[in-house]
């Protein structure tokens, strides 16, 4: 070993070239293998004096996954603003990556940046990502102020940054501009210690033209040598290039032991000293690759603790190739050693991609399809991905039917992966008793998934058997890819149980799923299951009305998106079952505004996905937002797209029937009445004969001027005669009902039929189907006092006369004190005519009680009488709080 | 776009060695002055393949030469 390393020089003019760079936007160093890129950048970022914060983003070799790119600018810019502590768990990987999402992100994190920021981004060439290099470019054109970007590569790479060129803001630093000038050679041959006349400095810097990774391979040779001049005349005399001339040179001066080092390791696109061990066969590497960083012989460390090690990529392609000139029958079983050694360390995606080189393609199959959940939990789906397009034509093992179905899932291609499921479904069979039971649950957990997306649930009941007995393995390993795999397929039948069977099923299996996934670690099945319970709740509590159903509903909401969130996962898609039961019930509760925001969460948390089950629900959703806004022509388009999307799902009828049931009587509304006729005709009797339906009908038959068809409509929803989706619709029925007697003059049969829509809608307090059928005059001409409803009728007037209160001024209000429960009982009246001894009356207390109780309401709203006491209590929300009722 | 296989010729700065080479196999090589030229059938993407070998190797690319398809192979 070299006792004196080389040093690298304080290269001041290049420094300051990189510092005048860097006013721009965006500095690009674009130059070939060696130029020095990666030195310039560590030399100017670790300068003294420094004062932004630096995130270092090293990219891997041939690197193609854009969510790994991602989490590490993501990782390297919070450690860079000290934003890395406090609530938030450190990033974590799903398996539905949303690259759009996540420079939002990213862009979000830097402009909350305190002080400036320098995002770098080294061996940017070796990014074969185009997702990741078009959000690259989004990145690069949407940089705060604050921020700046350096790129290293070795070749220009493709991003569209004409705006920055064009403005100005796109700096670059070229081969030209990084090579060493004769001065620099000189001071970096003195800092080295090494003596070489004025004529020998000139030889070598012709020689090597410059080139830094030249210079230093003929320094490391040069230190300690007997003879410099000798040595820089037989180089400048000899043709050979000058990195293949140097690095036998550096070798040949290195004791066997480190050549048979650095020649075997290289293999590795990282090390460390087991695994280097363990090529050679002998102990002691790690000391040996300290000392080669530390003489500065382009080994580099790759974390502080000085473990894991990579050589510079042009120098580890120059020993690859001397590897397999002169030990290439060695190297397959080297290939093997380190398969084993990352296999055994978890490390699986190494793991696979040795094994594959080693040209064991069986095996890597195996452990490709044994890791598939796992990998894609671990979101590293694009990963698998590359890893499983590594397989040669000639080596396509049934066994990787299942790994295909799992990608193609991912991606949205349905029948590619149910080809591929009946596939490895026939290889599970096949399998060996060891592996049988945890193929066919993979299998199981990919027939639900598909079975979710497709909304076909029939295959529902024959999947769940799988799950019965929980999987046993004899390693830790083989528990742990167990549990991954159980707590997936428990999701899956969850979520399909949630849109199909019934509550108890799904709730049971996807509490067991969340629990599963607490223990073992995996925050996103977690996320997935809570997320999916709340809908699953709803989507079953809305067949009676049950008091609390939809405030426990938003509480189980409110809960799974506050742990989402606290992984960074507030808009993907995993959550968005949470978001979007939030909105729908928000919505159906009459808090339109607020019910818009969560829906635009949900759109965004979708961006991604391409389910159509849950789309529907969105589409469905804004159209319910619109009709409670009277915007009908938009409503319609709305229901209009959600029906569209039923017709894809294979099952699910009865979420079909809710849509096209409001589809048609938005229709008819509108006065599109030969279409809603026509629309009516189309549909099959099982349809036709759902309570939505034939309250759309009664919809028409009103809107026709034919009430009496209506109430004739109307009869079997609300004998029960024709099946409901909730009750909802029977609120609905009700109102229609209402609507029909007043066209006919029954003002009584109204009021009672209001008064049946309001007392089904009091526990739950659901206001929407009263916007929506447009009952309005229906609820203004029923006396105050003959309905045991004032308060609810109060806030439906409120929204059907649009004066809902904005959501956003409620935390620009003062604070209040609070209302005793008896105060808020009292409030409620407040907007409805009742006089003080009338309240006193419903509540069954003395008008003095009543008195007292408005004094004090009036002291703490700090208002003067009852018309600012209610606009007060608008603003601040307290009369469509249920909770205190 | 021409897909049959094309004779190319690339010149490239310096003699290369045996290692340097053996990233090459389907290359003749042959020294020319200070020069090394390897000569070989290639398609467009094995042209490519070779273009980015003599990139991560750092080799000084001087000239590529099509000399048209090849009848004698």
């Amino acid at each position: 070993m070299a006792p004196t390393p080389p040093r690298l020089i304080d290269r001041g003019d290049l420094l300051a070239a990189l510092d005048r760079a860097v006013a721009s936007k965006v500095t690009i160093i674009s130059a070939p293998a060696g130029s020095g890129k990666t030195s310039l950048l560590r030399a100017w970022a670790g300068r003294p004096g420094r004062m932004d914060g630096l995130a270092l983003v090293q990219v891997q070799r041939d690197a193609r996954d854009a969510q790994q790119f991602w989490l590490a600018v993501f990782d390297a810019i919070r450690r860079a603003t000290g934003s890395n502590s406090g609530a938030q768990e450190p990033t974590t990987a799903t398996p539905d990556f949303n690259g759009h999402a996540m420079v939002d992100r990213v862009l979000s994190e830097l402009a909350d940046a305190p002080g400036g920021v320098t995002v770098a981004v080294d061996d940017l060439h070796e990014l074969h990502s185009p997702e990741a290099l078009a959000q690259l470019t989004r990145l690069l054109t949407g940089l705060p102020s604050n921020v700046h970007a350096i790129l290293t590569t070795r070749h220009d790479v493709r991003l569209r940054l004409h705006q920055l060129r064009l403005s100005g803001e796109l700096a670059e630093i070229r081969a030209a501009d990084l090579r060493f000038s004769e001065r620099e050679t000189r001071e970096l041959l003195d800092a080295s210690g090494i003596t070489l006349s004025a004529a020998g400095v000139t030889l070598l810097h012709q020689r090597t033209e410059g080139w830094a990774a030249g210079l230093r391979l003929a320094v490391i040779s040069l230190v300690d040598h007997p003879d410099p001049e000798r040595f820089v005349t037989e180089f400048s005399g000899s043709h050979r290039t000058v990195a293949e001339y140097l690095l036998a040179e550096m070798l040949d001066r290195e004791p066997p032991d480190v050549q048979d080092l650095l020649l075997r390791s290289s293999l590795l696109d990282r090390v460390n000293g087991e695994l280097a061990d363990l090529l050679t066969g002998r102990l002691g590497s790690e000391q040996i690759l300290l000392d080669l960083e530390d003489a500065n012989a382009f080994v580099e460390s790759l974390d502080p603790g000085r473990v894991w090690f990579r050589y510079h990529h042009l120098l580890s392609d120059l020993l690859r190739l001397e590897l397999r000139r002169t030990l290439p029958a060695e190297i397959p079983a080297m290939h093997r050693r380190a398969a084993a050694w990352f296999t055994q360390h978890g490390e699986v995606a190494e793991a696979i991609r040795y094994t594959q080189a080693a040209g064991d393609w069986r095996e890597a199959a195996q452990l490709l399809t044994d890791h598939a959940f796992s990998l894609t939990l671990d979101g590293q789906a694009q990963t698998m991905q590359a890893l499983l397009q590594a397989f040669p034509p000639g080596e396509d093992h049934t066994e990787l039917a299942l790994v295909r179905a799992t990608v193609d899932l991912l991606r949205g291609r349905l029948d590619q992966a149910a080809a591929h499921l009946t596939v490895a479904e026939a290889h599970a069979q096949s399998a060996p008793p060891g592996r049988r039971g945890r193929l066919q649950v993979a299998v199981a957990a990919l027939n639900l998934s598909l079975a979710g997306r497709r909304g076909n649930f029939d295959s529902v009941v024959d999947q769940a058997r799988f799950l019965a007995s929980p999987l046993t393995g004899t390693s830790d390993e083989a528990i742990a890819l167990g549990s991954d795999l159980r707590a997936v397929a428990l999701m899956n039948l969850g979520t399909v149980e949630a849109w199909s069977q019934g509550l108890p099923d799904a709730e049971r299996h996807l509490q067991e799923g969340a629990e599963l996934a607490r223990e073992i670690g995996r925050p996103y099945l977690e996320v997935g299951c809570l997320a999916q319970l709340a809908f699953a709740y709803i989507f079953h509590s809305a067949a009676t009305p049950k008091a609390d159903a939809f405030a426990t509903t938003q509480r189980r909401c409110r809960e799974a998106i506050a742990l989402a969130e606290r992984y960074g996962w507030g808009t993907e898609p995993v959550i968005a079952p949470a978001l979007m039961t939030l909105a729908g019930t928000m919505v159906m509760l009459g808090e339109l505004d607020e019910g818009e925001q969560w829906l635009q969460r949900t759109e965004q948390a979708l961006q991604t996905d391409t389910g159509p089950d849950i789309r529907l629900l969105l589409h469905q959703t804004a159209g319910m937002l619109y009709a409670g806004r009277g915007r009908r022509h938009e409503a319609l388009e709305e229901f209009g797209v959600a029906e569209d999307l039923a017709a894809r799902l294979e099952g699910s009828q009865a979420l079909a029937s809710q849509v096209t049931g409001w589809r048609l009587a938005t229709q008819a509304r509108l006065g599109r009445l030969g279409e809603a006729r026509a629309d009516l005709a189309a549909l099959d009797d099982e349809r036709a004969g759902s309570g939505e339906v034939r309250n759309a009908l009664a919809a028409i038959c009103l809107a026709e001027g034919d009430p009496v068809a209506a109430l004739d409509a109307l009869h079997d929803v609300l004998d029960g005669t024709a099946p409901v989706l909730g009750y909802a619709t029977l609120i609905e029925a009700h109102l229609l009902t209402g609507l029909a007697h007043r066209e006919l003059g029954d003002q009584s049969a109204a009021n009672q039929a209001a008064e049946q829509a309001l007392a089904l809608a009091e526990p739950d307090r659901l206001v929407l189907p009263f916007a929506m059928t447009g009952s309005a005059e229906l609820l203004d001409s029923l006396p105050r006092h003959e309905t045991g409803h004032a308060a609810l009728l109060a806030d439906i007037l409120d929204l059907l006369h649009g004066s809902s209160p904005a959501a956003e001024e409620q935390s620009s209000m003062p604070p209040t004190e609070a209302l005793s429960p008896t105060e808020l009982r009292v409030l409620r009246f407040l907007p409805t005519n009742l006089t003080r001894p009338e309240i006193a009356g419903e509540l069954s207390v003395s008008p003095n009680t009543v008195s007292t109780h408005l004094r004090s309401i009036y002291a703490k709203l700090q208002v003067r009488d009852r018309s600012s006491a209610v606009q007060r209590a608008r603003e601040l929300r307290l009369l469509a709080d249920r909770r205190t009722r | 776009m021409d897909s049959a296989p094309s004779r190319y010729v690339i010149r490239i700065d310096g003699h290369l060695g045996t290692t340097v080479l053996s990233a090459f196999p389907a290359l003749t090589p042959q020294h020319c002055g200070p020069h090394t030229l390897l000569t070989g059938l290639l398609d467009r993407s094995a042209l490519y393949g070779v273009l980015a070998e003599i990139e991560a190797l750092g080799l000084d690319l001087l000239e590529i030469q099509k000399l048209g398809p090849s009848k004698d192979r």
